[in-house]
């Protein structure tokens, strides 16, 4: 019921096939429901680049076809913490989270949303904020609908590069 | 209620000022006009979900056609939606009633999402 911030720094997106689970630790930002009812409305996107040559990362945001198994708590420098600092805890917190012992898999399928973030990594910088009611969300915690991605899609011919990242996002 | 229509709207901001940018073959391939991601362009534009088909849609700067708007939701829609609007056949449903309408569990949708066919399938 608070906005909450999920950060990750100096994250190496390595590019990665759509439909295939992700096979380098920490290449991703995976955002994944509490508990099989809980709802949350991610309201914006960044990323800066942070490459040291021009490199054209095809970041999406999409949906996890299949979903991870015993993901890793998230550890420093990345972090995820309310926006609001006397925000109550959730019985149920939403698990954001960069790597796991098997990394979700970025959905292939045409009918599962993504959201187009492409920059080049040198020096860019994107931003995407939900206009009301038009925000990504995401149901439960099975897939596709209950665990999305942020990635570097080689399918849409992203090349792997350094960059920071932001998910602001609300749980319910 | 008023509001401002610009209160509706999202935002998409890409910013290659400090960065050669994304080559013209991948722009284009991302849904871009290469010059707006060339090297050291900032593109900048709302977005807009429309009423009817659910859908977000980013709002071309370059555009210089009329943009569509429904009077009876008093917003925006797409070029899609606005299309099947004119169409003489047309029944005004937003997508909320539509999923409303889903949801209960005595209608099934087909079609597409700008123009839906709902069939009722209870006994209600």
């Amino acid at each position: 019921m608070a906005k909450r911030i999920f950060t990750s720094a100096a994250l190496t997106f390595t590019a990665a096939a759509a439909g295939s689970a992700i096979t380098t630790v920490s290449s991703y930002m995976a955002l994944k429901g509490g508990s099989g009812t809980q709802t949350i409305d991610v309201l914006e996107v960044l990323v800066s680049g942070k490459a040291t040559a021009s490199t054209v990362a095809a970041m999406e945001l999409a949906r996890a076809s299949t979903l991870e198994t015993t993901l890793t708590t998230l550890a420093a420098p990345h972090s995820d913490g309310p926006a609001h600092p006397a925000t109550a805890a959730l019985a149920a917190p939403a698990l954001p989270f960069v790597t796991a012992a098997t990394h979700p898999t970025p959905s292939n399928t045409v009918t599962d949303a993504k959201l187009n973030l492409a920059l080049n990594l040198f020096g860019g910088i994107i931003r995407w904020n939900a206009s009301p009611t038009q925000q990504w969300t995401i149901v439960g915690n099975t897939a596709p609908g209950g665990e999305s991605l942020l990635w570097n899609s080689s399918t849409a011919g992203g090349s792997t590069g350094l960059a920071d990242a932001h998910i602001l996002y609300e749980p319910y | 209620m008023t509001f401002l229509k610009k209160s509706r709207d999202g935002e998409i901001f890409v910013d290659h000022r400090a960065s050669p940018g994304i080559p013209a073959e991948l722009a284009r391939k991302f849904g871009y006009h290469p010059d707006q991601v060339k090297e050291g362009a900032i593109f900048e534009a709302p977005t807009l979900g429309c009423p009817h088909c659910g859908a977000n849609v980013v709002i071309n700067p370059l555009r210089t056609r009329a943009r569509a708007h429904c009077y009876r939701c008093n917003a925006y829609v797409c070029d899609w939606c606005d299309a099947a609007m004119h169409e003489p056949d047309y029944v005004h449903r937003t997508i909320k009633e539509i999923r409303e309408l889903v949801a209960s569990g005595n209608w099934e949708l087909s079609g597409t999402m700008h123009r839906p066919i709902l069939r009722k399938i209870g006994g209600n």
